[in-house]
């Protein structure tokens, strides 16, 4: 199955049930941009939970309600959680949200694509 | 100069004073930067948000214990944009002088993405005789730091009707200042609906009630055992585990429990096209029609009405 969407802050592509949410560069992340960003995940997902490799490189800000938004309502349908990130500013963004928020799913930061996608598979099989 | 690591520290450094007078209402510009100083200004921006929100939670919930002080941010404006007038405290809040204020365009406070909001919206508002609208708005204070705030923006016609004017306002908390005495002590009291608290909560119990809180939040498909056994299981007794949830998050354990089902499910159902039943299952609720009553409840309609 492959599957591929966009939006004005993320690229989605879905392979092997295993969804790679791309965030775009230069977006602030606030409430009404992780609405979209959830509800176009979920929408390209048709309802199957899956592991998702977050690839958060390029944010800069995510503020406090997208954060909430993304533990809560973002949570769901998702089986396991990768940020790929590139230190400093994503590493600090990625800690922050794990370290003030509840993960229900096994979670982690990497900044290897590959090492990601073995956590994912790993923590999902 | 602009950006320099310099001109960052001191940026950062102001915020922190700020911070440590009991202003959490200012942040920093994020800098398109990856390096140090740009994640120090990430980092601290989200501490500045976690330390407002759970001061603002506090507020609301223990009223009487936590000194609360409002500071009023207001503009009056013509038709073309141009401040008319500002409150003292807005200057004082902008470290900009009266003077400064008075003549200028508002545009001028405002950060480069508030300002197409603004052009956008003030099109629109002088559009109608009067009318009356909330925007999310970003200033500038003379320091470099950012005031993130919806406002209250309001368009009017004056007396005798020849000019329109904007009233833009907006209420910050701050901690900085206690009650003062007489009137304002009164204004902000808060009476009637709120009680002493029936418990007194150690930090022990705190940890034990957000325990609680987080197990349910994991837990939304199973049902919660009674109130005593729950109590037990945490080591705790039935009455502070009551009285102490409603203290912390203003609702009882079982009303908590369905809103966080009831959320999960309007998510589901609105982005998925799982079945109502899937959902109503997967979100813990016994049957439909249990489902589809809690949920009109909440929001008004039926789910089913969501998928139309």
């Amino acid at each position: 199955m492959n599957t591929s969407h966009e939006n004005k802050y993320a690229v989605y592509l879905l392979t092997d049930n295993l969804l790679h949410v791309i965030y775009k560069k230069d977006h602030m992340i606030d409430l009404e941009a992780a609405q979209i960003i959830v509800r176009d995940r979920m929408k390209v997902q048709e309802g199957l939970s899956m592991p998702v490799l977050c690839d958060i490189r390029e944010i800069r800000m995510v503020n406090k309600p997208a954060r909430d938004y993304f533990a809560m309502e973002g949570s769901l349908l998702v089986k396991a959680l990768a940020f790929l990130i590139d230190p400093p500013v994503t590493d600090v963004i990625s800690a922050f949200y794990l370290g003030t928020h509840l993960v229900s799913f096994p979670t982690a930061s990497f900044t290897d694509k590959a090492e990601a996608i073995a956590f994912l598979k790993e923590s999902t099989t | 100069m602009l950006n320099t690591d310099d001109f960052n520290v001191k940026r950062i450094q102001q915020m922190l004073m700020e911070m440590a007078r009991g202003n959490f209402f200012f942040s920093l510009e994020p800098s398109a930067k990856n390096d140090n100083v740009a994640s120090l200004i990430v980092m601290l921006n989200m501490v500045n948000e976690e330390i407002r929100a759970s001061f603002v939670h506090q507020g609301f919930a223990r009223a009487e214990d936590t000194p609360q002080y409002l500071v009023q941010l207001s503009f009056l404006l013509n038709a073309e944009g141009i401040i008319e007038m500002a409150n003292q405290k807005t200057s004082s809040l902008l470290s900009r002088l009266p003077k400064d204020l008075i003549g200028t365009h508002i545009t001028e406070l405002l950060t480069k993405g508030s300002r197409k909001i603004w052009q956008k919206k003030q099109q629109q508002l002088l559009k109608k005789e009067y009318s009356d609208t909330k925007i999310p708005l970003e200033l500038t204070t003379g320091e470099g730091l950012i005031i993130r705030k919806e406002f209250n923006v309001t368009c009017f016609q004056d007396l005798d009707g020849t000019h329109q004017k904007i009233l833009m306002d907006t209420v910050l908390f701050s901690k900085s200042e206690p009650f003062g005495k007489g009137l304002w002590k009164q204004a902000l009291k808060v009476s009637k609906d709120t009680r002493s608290p029936k418990v007194r909560l150690s930090q022990k119990d705190i940890r034990m009630i957000r325990g609680v809180h987080d197990m349910i939040i994991n837990n939304l498909d199973n049902d919660l055992p009674k109130l005593k056994d729950l109590a037990l299981q945490m080591g705790t007794n039935e009455f502070k585990l009551k009285y102490g949830f409603k203290q912390l998050y203003g609702t009882s354990v079982f009303k908590f429990l369905t809103q966080e089902r009831l959320r999960k499910a309007k998510t589901l159902t609105l982005h998925t096209s799982l079945s109502l039943k899937t959902i109503a299952h997967m979100t813990g609720f016994k049957s439909i029609p249990h489902f589809s009553r809690a949920f009109k409840e909440k929001y008004g309609s039926p789910p089913s009405s969501l998928r139309k």
